[in-house]
């Protein structure tokens, strides 16, 4: 799962070239940080129907939820779907050092429980490097992850993997 | 009775690649099954025989199957045994479901073999192991969402070692809403119908992102024991269900019916539905899913308002100027004012800084201004840490009391004594018991008070079509509007009797906290009123609501003083005192004091000592 999810990623980032929203526009995946969340108009309203906003989706991939898998965007679609959709919470968690996205970053990663706490902690020291402006991508944010784990002798295992 | 047998015999000699077809009488047995009206989700009809909730003929193989579960039974045993090359439309592939139920009660070990690949691919990427019922609590400043909503969470196997469920699928059926048009009319439209309702499966994360960040409501997450059998099973029905529409009500046909639908299909035997024929509240539906023995465990997510004040209740007042300042201007982190405070309280204040810049932009668009803002917070977050922030656990919202109360009253009107009998459907007013509910916020829902005075003389005292009222005090930090809307027929003082008029008020205005439970509110109130000796059909007023609501150990105690100043000239003027007193969690005894004044009659002075029992 994470072999096909790192290829994957590898993949969208050569083709970068797609300035805009990559996979398309309304997929996670190329949010920015501090991307905000509409929802329906009121609570009246939202509380009423309980709906989400003309959306009936059906499936966290298979060219759903806004992403297209056509051509060389082929993606192992929920783990980076998640990762777009939580990058704001990603960025609290690793300025702060542990939190919910940052786990499950972690584990989207294949870090081993073991590694988790030492995984936090170097993310946590090189904030500025990952989260490098406040319009950074899904995109930069993994690849700047990624470097930063090239460099810590303990977390390179998890980049070569890939 | 005879169209469905005639239908099954000829439905089963279609069926030729049958080796052995199954006898008439077993297929007629196994269409009486209680599983089987689950799975396609017939309910008795009023007039006797059957109908389906579904409102889509793409769910239904045999003509006419949404009233005849024997005729779609037999339709799908055909549809079962159709060549393999339909791939993925085939029956197997469709009703993955029922192909299973049926395939386990009839023994049919010579279907043919279809691979289904985009059901394989969906329930791979799923990969249901486990559930959770999740309860987005009430937001006191949406008394609507006293109702509340349940979706589903489906986990991975993994969930455990995951540390966090962000990756697990969410399930919700809510109505289908297409364009953004009118407010009131999506509301309206909701209530009575007028959208269908699907479900849909989305990731977890973004509905966190909906409720704790949007609505600012907490989370309570259910762990239900489901196995990973019972919990496939379940999903197998949820991949019937793609693109099919229900109706969908809000008061009865809604999420939470639809949920126990879901829980009768995933562990057999379950009698969840058939304890709400006519409405379905979240909350009930909560309580009769823990009845049933099905949850092992309850977690809690707050809101990002809850912890917004949860960091920021320790702060001092000048603290909070400083909260308040970085938020407008995180340059400040840089002046030697700010950075003489101790680290450890500009690590609360920074933090509290970041927390309110994000929660005004709620909502909104990506702004970049606001996004710098946060980012330079997020950097000194980064390297002055705060702690861990510790959230208390409120009551669970199921130990609030029942949602439909009965009422008796004893009282005086004037020097005429009367008996009061009184039926609400739903579901909390500002002194009703308070447990489970947060205080300051009131909705209910078609309300009948009938009286009987001396002499037997019976009149309508009041009919409430709703009644919402929100009093959310504002905070140093947040500056949330009050306000309220009511909607019925009720009675008014004249000369020589109390006249029963229709009317249509609401009010806004801001809610003061003075201590630890009391408040303090203040309304701008206009009301528009049809009455019978007034000379036009609509006469409006415009008038004030205030009031104290007090939180004491016996209950709440509300003291309150109304006015309404009529365009014609009547004034009409109401002070109030009422103090609930909490005798069990579903039983509350209440003594009400009200003297009102009129231009058009004597002031009357009115007691009452009424019964209240939340009983259903």
């Amino acid at each position: 799962m994470k072999r096909i999810l790192l290829a994957s990623l590898l993949l969208t980032a050569s083709a970068s070239a797609f300035a805009t929203a990559p996979g398309g526009p309304g997929c996670g995946w190329g949010n920015m940080l501090f991307e905000g969340q509409r929802g329906l108009p009121s609570h009246l309203v939202a509380s009423i129907t309980n709906g989400t906003s003309g959306n009936a989706t059906f499936g966290m991939t298979s060219g759903t939820n806004g992403c297209s898998t056509d051509g060389a965007l082929q993606y192992n679609g929920k783990p980076m779907l998640v990762l777009g959709s939580i990058m704001t919470e990603l960025s609290e968690d690793m300025a702060m050092g542990e939190g919910e996205a940052l786990t499950t970053y972690a584990v989207v990663l294949g870090i081993k429980p073991e590694d988790r706490a030492h995984f936090a902690s170097v993310t946590q020291a090189h904030f500025d490097e990952i989260f490098s402006s406040a319009d950074v991508t899904a995109e930069q944010v993994h690849a700047a992850t990624l470097a930063v784990l090239k460099a810590d002798a303990r977390l390179a295992q998890y980049v070569e993997q890939a | 009775m005879l169209r469905p047998l005639l239908l099954l015999a000829l439905c089963s000699l279609s069926a030729v690649v049958l080796a052995s077809p199954p006898p008439v009488s077993a297929l007629h047995r196994l269409a009486d099954e209680t599983y089987w009206h689950s799975l396609g989700h017939y309910e008795r009809g009023k007039l006797g025989g059957w109908r389906s909730y579904v409102d889509d003929d793409d769910f239904f193989l045999a003509e006419g199957g949404e009233q005849d579960p024997a005729a779609e039974l037999a339709a799908t045993l055909t549809a079962l045994y159709a060549p393999a090359t339909q791939g993925d439309r085939h029956a197997q592939c469709v009703y993955p479901a029922r192909s299973r139920w049926l395939r386990e009660q009839l023994n049919l070990t010579d279907l043919p073999a279809v691979e289904c690949s985009e059901f394989a691919t969906w329930y791979a990427e799923v990969a249901p192991h486990s559930a959770v019922l999740v309860f987005p609590a009430a937001y006191l400043n949406s008394p609507s969402s006293m109702f509340g909503h349940t979706l589903l969470r489906i986990d991975q196997a993994n969930i455990d070692t995951q540390g966090s469920p962000l990756l697990s699928s969410a399930l919700n059926f809510g109505a289908f809403i297409e364009g953004l048009d009118n407010s009131i009319l999506y509301a309206w439209k909701g209530l009575m119908g007028g959208y269908p309702g699907l479900f849909s499966l989305l990731p977890y994360s973004e509905k966190i992102g909906e409720y704790s960040r949007l609505e600012n409501r907490d989370l309570w997450e259910y762990r239900l024991n489901l196995t990973p059998d019972e919990t496939g099973r379940m999903l197998e029905h949820v991949w019937e269900l793609k693109q099919i529409r229900f109706d969908y009500f809000f008061f009865d046909e809604n999420c939470s019916y639809r949920l126990l639908e879901l829980l009768e299909i995933a562990r057999p035997g379950l009698r969840l539905t058939a304890q709400f024929p006519l409405t379905a509240i979240p909350a009930d539906t909560v309580r009769a899913v823990i009845d049933a023995g099905l949850v092992e465990g309850i977690d809690y997510r707050p809101s990002r308002e809850r912890e917004l004040l949860a960091r920021t209740e320790p702060l001092e007042t000048e603290e909070l100027n400083w909260v308040r300042q970085l938020a407008d201007d995180p340059q400040l982190l840089e002046q030697s004012g700010y950075l003489e405070l101790p680290a450890e309280r500009r690590a609360l204040i920074q933090d509290g800084a970041y927390r309110l810049v994000r929660y005004r932009v709620t909502g909104e668009e990506r702004d970049a201004a606001n996004a710098a803002q946060s980012y330079r917070l997020l950097q000194a977050i980064n390297r002055n840490p705060p702690p861990r922030l510790e959230v208390e656990r409120p009551i669970l919202p199921e130990y609030g009391h029942e949602s439909r109360t009965l009422q008796f009253g004893l009282g005086s009107h004037g020097d005429r004594a009367f008996a009061e009998y009184g039926l609400r459907m739903a579901y909390h007013d500002l002194l009703d018991n308070l447990e489970g509910f947060p205080m300051g916020a009131q909705i209910e829902i078609a309300q009948l008070r009938m009286r009987q005075y001396e002499g037997n003389r019976w009149t309508l005292q009041r009919l409430d079509l709703a009644g919402i009222r929100s009093l959310t005090p504002v905070t140093p930090l947040l500056r949330p509007w009050s306000w309220q809307v009511a909607a019925g027929l009720e009675r008014v003082p004249e000369a020589d009797q109390d006249r029963l008029v229709g009317h249509l008020n609401g009010g806004g205005g801001f809610t003061w906290q003075f201590g630890d439970g009391l408040l303090g509110f203040a309304l701008a109130t206009a009301r528009l009123e049809h009455n019978p000796d007034f000379g036009a059909a609509i006469s409006p007023a415009a008038g004030f609501d205030s009031g104290l609501l007090w939180r004491n150990r016996a209950g709440n105690l509300l003291l309150e003083a109304r006015g309404d100043y009529f365009h014609n000239g009547e004034v009409r003027r109401r002070i109030s005192f009422a103090q609930q007193f909490e005798l069990y969690d579903d039983i509350g005894l209440r003594l009400g004091l009200e003297r009102s004044f009129s231009h058009r009659a004597e002031a009357e002075t009115e007691v009452q000592l009424q019964l209240r029992w939340y009983y259903y």
